[in-house]
């Protein structure tokens, strides 16, 4: 059945003229500009939209406003996509999902037949018995569950982003309430941001095409969707509004923040005062089949008639509990639909106003029955409704069941249930509470910041139009009011004046909808996003799960994508009715975000990996450097290959950038005070000229870091940290100085110096060059630092040997860097051939390092590492008072070490890696920290944590490589110039 | 978590700017033994309610700082320098 387009009327949002195709399940459908998925794939005469989550049942449009799951489809390849919200695009490919092998035949919802076996908790009770019957079933129910499927084949989509912003008061949702609220704090000067879910602003008023009852405004006899007009170009020509249309509000957090979605971005609002204008969703009442396509909720109705110029149906009947049912029958009459009936089941005499009283005589007139005190029972069909069963009610609203009337139809629209879209006031730290004579969850109490306004506080804004403005208005002057006031979000609440109730709304609501005569049926769906219904959640309170929160958890109603907006109302009452509460007494689950569905490229936002680089990072792309991510800095690994690098250092002259070591200023008279406490050798004792290696431990004896100290002045002395620790020294230094009224001044250096390690045998030749500093043994000896120039540029040189040869540890302006590393390499090349320069890596000065057993904090050595236990006891002077970690290294050394990190060699061919175990007395009993194969060794050699039996030599040690078990012995000294001979030449 | 904390020397800020540096308490002095070694290293108080806990504020004025926070909502009710006395 094709649904025709209505005439062109001046509220339709779609461009009658033109046209566009686009493909659904790979046929072409055509749309006119402006359309939505589902409201041209409707158009186009489509009824079944998805297959529901546990039956497979058909499901149409219901909410047609992006609120309830039953349009989900798969949308350019992402899934579950709200097409009743999401525009159309030429070409776009549309696919339906959770149906197999089509939409109008899907074999899975042969699952139905057997829906005994797939109560509420089926899991515990069902497929468990016998015991090899689960590991079968499980399979095939995770293959079976999931909604949509995520296509991996697909390119991941790119243009996620996040931003951030901050506002005075935040308005959310673009409805009348809403842009009165916003229209007034703007008029008092605040800056104001309104956030719409919707492409246009307006709210209903966009598809209420009667005038509109709003006797205090002067636009009172005016179209509903003109007023909205009026009242969005008057927001909009307010400078200081910033309109965030097709945006969700997702979330509500602390501090005032809000999550808002719009497109593919993820805005970070930060607001002063919120504005909450979320308005309220239609949900679908209870009955017999109520999930068949063709029944439809009013408002999806009204936004299928009246902005996209689609007939809904041929032949309706509506189901109201309000005068909203009879008008809304009557703009289906105007727009040729034929309505069959109104079926209105309050009971006694009806009160209708003067104009729904004319439109209850034009309806009568055109011949359409109108059926007061009456109840929909079922609705019958097997793809789509055929026909509606309704009954009489007696005067007590008991149904006369044995009269059911049958009256044919092809669309049901249910108008009228509603409930308030509270989630935001509930996330914003406002509470809500049971209206008894609504049926409705309003709010109850909001913080300061907080204003509510419109449909969210409970009032109908159909026939209430006018307070609903008047409420918008009072919210945005207050918002911008109370911000002369120092009321801060979530200021603590005893201080502020928590506890402004929500004005009561006006009265004449409609009568809380009554299930104590619906009898339980068969698929009365509540759920619709989980497959539950009415006799399900019957028999999960049945089974004692009688509070609304186990009910949820048990039952997993309102888990779905709807998040509860079809279900929590008719849940709480079946939940208090079934338990037997007062529904008063009953309390609504709790808020959480999101309140939609977000994807999670919105979350993640753009891909965004920051990674340090050092000065002289682009003489390493030059040279062509294998750079690599390490923590945090992009270094080179190697440039050519790390052996030949090796021998170079080992035989030659090598540079490698060393930037990336941790630098630290720190000066004041204090300041080797500071020190002495922090490391755990003695630095008070060191001489102007001369540095030394230190060791930082925390109160636990654990080490936190080490390196060198070097005294530039009496007050005066520059660390080095290992790469990637320095804030964290920095911030432990800065700690220890806090309340001592100290005088020292620690200053983290590390992007402002260059730094660059010159080592090898002919390392002094290639330097002298370039500097008048005296270098030789006498003048400059290992572990000396000077202040000099090198090539014109004030350097500071440390005589520090970690890869086990002579080296200068140059530290420049980083802005200088790249001139002193191209000034080290030309001078190399202008000595004798054997004094080439040549850059080497990471890798290669991980195993230089290695053949010296030099330990690298945070490679070999982790968050239980002592320093006596780490070979680092020569650093540790226990003579020396208060320093950080004595108590505990005193309390280790008497309890003795049990383990000790250690050199060690392999026998055999084999190589082992870090992680590999260390097996003792076939035990495992220790790690390898470090290995690798040594040229000078000739075998693999590494460092390892071991028994301290096994370092004394008292039993074998093994490693565990591939299976098989390598032995190996313990080397207590350098694998490389034991006697350190060639550091101090 | 995202609430705001106004540092007192850069304004207020994002708790994303800083590091929390957990509850405060007084280290032992002098000679004690492991126990309350042990106790100050290993045992927090962890309360529900007011907390006076310790702040660094890495991205701007790189200080330490004292707040006192309700663990509950994350109300900061007091945020200053670490080396001013307490208000």
């Amino acid at each position: 059945m094709k649904s025709p387009r209505l005439a062109p009327r001046p509220h339709h949002v779609v461009d009658h003229d033109g046209r566009l195709t686009f493909t659904c399940d790979g046929r072409s459908v055509g749309a006119k500009p402006g359309d939505t998925i589902a409201s041209a794939l409707y158009a186009a005469g489509q009824c079944v939209f998805s297959r529901s989550f546990k039956y497979h049942r058909p499901r149409g449009l219901l909410c047609g406003s992006g609120d309830c799951p039953n349009c989900l489809m798969n949308v350019d390849g992402i899934p579950s996509v709200r097409t009743c919200t999401e525009p159309v695009r030429a070409g776009m490919r549309v696919r339906s999902q959770n149906a197999w092998p089509s939409l109008s035949f899907d074999a899975l919802s042969m699952i139905e037949k057997f829906d005994f076996l797939l109560s509420v908790g089926f899991y515990y009770k069902t497929f468990i018995r016998p015991r090899w019957v689960w590991p079968l079933a499980e399979k095939l129910l995770r293959r079976v569950a999931g909604l949509g499927r995520l296509d991996t084949q697909t390119p991941p989509k790119r243009g996620y982003d996040h931003e951030y912003r901050h506002t005075d008061v935040a308005v959310v949702g673009g409805g009348p309430a809403g842009l009165s609220a916003a229209y007034e704090a703007a008029r008092l000067g605040r800056r104001v941001t309104l956030i719409d879910d919707q492409p246009a602003l307006g709210g209903h008023l966009r598809f209420h095409v009667g005038t509109c009852n709003a006797s205090a405004e002067s636009d009172a006899d005016v179209a509903g969707y003109v007023l909205a007009q009026r009242l969005a170009e008057r927001v909009r020509a307010q400078s200081n509004v910033e309109v965030l249309s097709a945006a969700t509000v997702f979330g509500g957090y602390e501090g005032g923040l809000l999550g808002v979605m719009q497109g593919k971005r993820l805005i970070h609002l930060r607001a002063e005062r919120l504005v909450i204008a979320t308005g309220c969703h239609e949900y679908p009442a209870v009955f017999k089949n109520n999930d068949l396509p063709g029944v439809m909720l009013g408002r999806g109705v009204r936004r299928l008639l009246h902005l996209y110029g689609v007939k809904p149906g041929t032949r309706a009947v509506v189901v109201c509990r309000t005068a909203s049912g009879v008008h809304l029958a009557d703009e289906l009459l105007d727009a040729g639909v034929r309505v069959a009936a109104v079926v209105d089941s309050r009971c006694g005499s009806s009160r209708a106003d003067a104009q729904t009283a004319t439109a209850r005589d034009r309806l009568r007139t055109a011949g359409v029955e109108l059926l007061d005190s009456y109840a929909l029972q079922e609705a019958h069909g097997r793809r789509r409704v055929d026909g509606a069963l309704v009954v009489p009610l007696d005067p007590h609203g008991r149904p006369i069941s044995h009269a059911p009337r049958f009256i044919p139809c092809d669309l049901l629209c249910l108008a009228g249930e509603r409930a308030p879209a509270a989630g935001l006031v509930a996330q914003s730290g406002g509470t809500l509470r049971y209206d008894e004579a609504r049926g409705r969850m309003v709010p109850d109490t909001l913080p300061p910041h907080v204003f509510c306004a419109g449909e969210v506080t409970g009032l109908d804004a159909e026939t209430h139009l006018s307070a609903v403005l008047d409420q918008g208005r009072e919210a945005g002057l207050h918002a911008a009011q109370s911000l002369d006031l120092a009321v801060r979000p979530y200021e603590d609440k005893k201080s502020g004046d928590l506890g402004e109730s929500v004005a009561a709304a006006p009265t004449a609501s409609p009568a809380a909808p009554e299930f104590g005569h619906v009898q339980i049926q068969k698929k009365q769906f509540v759920c619709l996003c989980e497959d539950l219904t009415h006799a399900d959640l019957a028999d999960s309170v049945a089974e004692g799960f009688d509070e609304i929160e186990t009910l949820k958890r048990y039952s997993t109603f309102g888990m779905g994508p709807c998040q509860g907006r079809m279900c929590a109302t008719s849940a709480l009452r079946i939940c208090a009715r079934q338990a037997g509460h007062e529904s008063a007494a009953a309390r609504t689950t709790t808020s959480r975000p999101p309140i939609k569905p977000v994807p999670l490229g919105v979350l993640a936002g753009r891909g965004h990996h920051p990674e340090k680089r050092t000065p002289l990072h682009h003489r390493h792309r030059e040279l062509g450097a294998d750079m690599r991510l390490l923590g945090n800095w992009r270094r080179p690994f190697a440039y050519t290959e790390p052996e030949r690098e090796y021998r170079a250092v080992r035989e030659g002259v090598g540079i490698i950038d060393v930037s990336t070591l941790g630098k630290l200023e720190v000066v004041g008279s204090n300041a080797a005070a500071l020190l002495d406490k922090v490391y755990t050798h003695t630095i008070s004792n060191l001489r102007v000229g001369r540095s030394r290696y230190g060791v930082m431990c925390d109160d636990a004896g654990i080490i936190i870091d080490d390196g060198t100290v070097s005294r530039l002045g009496d007050d005066r002395f520059f660390l080095t940290t290992t790469s990637g620790n320095v804030e964290a020294v920095e911030q432990w230094l800065a700690w220890w100085t806090v309340g001592t009224g100290w005088d020292v001044q620690v200053t983290n250096v590390t992007g402002g110096l260059a730094a660059i390690n010159l080592a090898g045998p002919h390392a002094r030749r290639v330097l002298t060059t370039l500097t008048d500093c005296d270098l030789s043994r006498g003048a400059f000896p290992y572990m000396a630092c000077r202040q000099a120039v090198v090539t014109g540029v004030d350097a500071l040189l440390l005589r520090i040997g970690f890869v086990g040869e002579t080296g200068w540890e140059i530290h420049v302006p980083a802005e200088c860097g790249e001139h002193v590393w191209d000034a080290l390499i030309a001078a190399g090349s202008r000595c004798e051939p054997a004094c080439r320069v040549v850059p080497f890596g990471v890798e290669a000065q991980r195993l230089l390092r290695l053949e010296k057993q030099h330990v690298i904090v945070g490679q070999d050595t982790d968050a239980l590492s002592n320093p006596l236990e780490a070979d680092l006891a020569w650093a540790v002077k226990f003579d020396k008072d208060g320093f950080i970690g004595k108590s505990a290294l005193q309390e280790i050394r008497e309890r003795g070490a049990r383990n000790a990190l250690v050199g060690f060699k392999l026998r055999g061919t084999a190589l082992a890696k870090g992680g590999h175990a260390v097996v003792v007395a076939d035990k495992p009993a220790g790690r390898v920290a470090s290995a690798a194969f040594s040229p000078a060794a000739g075998c693999c050699i590494g460092l390892a944590w071991v028994p301290v039996a096994v370092a004394r030599g008292e039993t074998a040690m093994y490693i565990r490589i591939g299976g098989g078990l390598e032995p190996a012995d313990v080397v207590r000294e350098a694998f490389y110039d034991p006697a350190g001979e060639r550091l101090r030449t | 978590m995202s609430f705001l904390l106004a540092c007192p020397h850069c304004g207020e800020r994002s708790v994303y700017e800083f590091r929390a540096g957990g509850e405060m308490n007084r280290r032992p002095a002098g000679s004690v033994s492991p126990r309350e070694w042990a106790h100050y290293l290993y045992m927090r108080n962890n309360v529900a309610g007011e907390q006076t806990e310790w702040w660094f504020h890495r991205l701007g004025c790189r200080r330490w700082l004292i707040g006192v926070r309700d663990t509950r909502t994350n109300t900061v009710i007091e945020l200053r320098a670490a080396d001013r006395p307490a208000a």
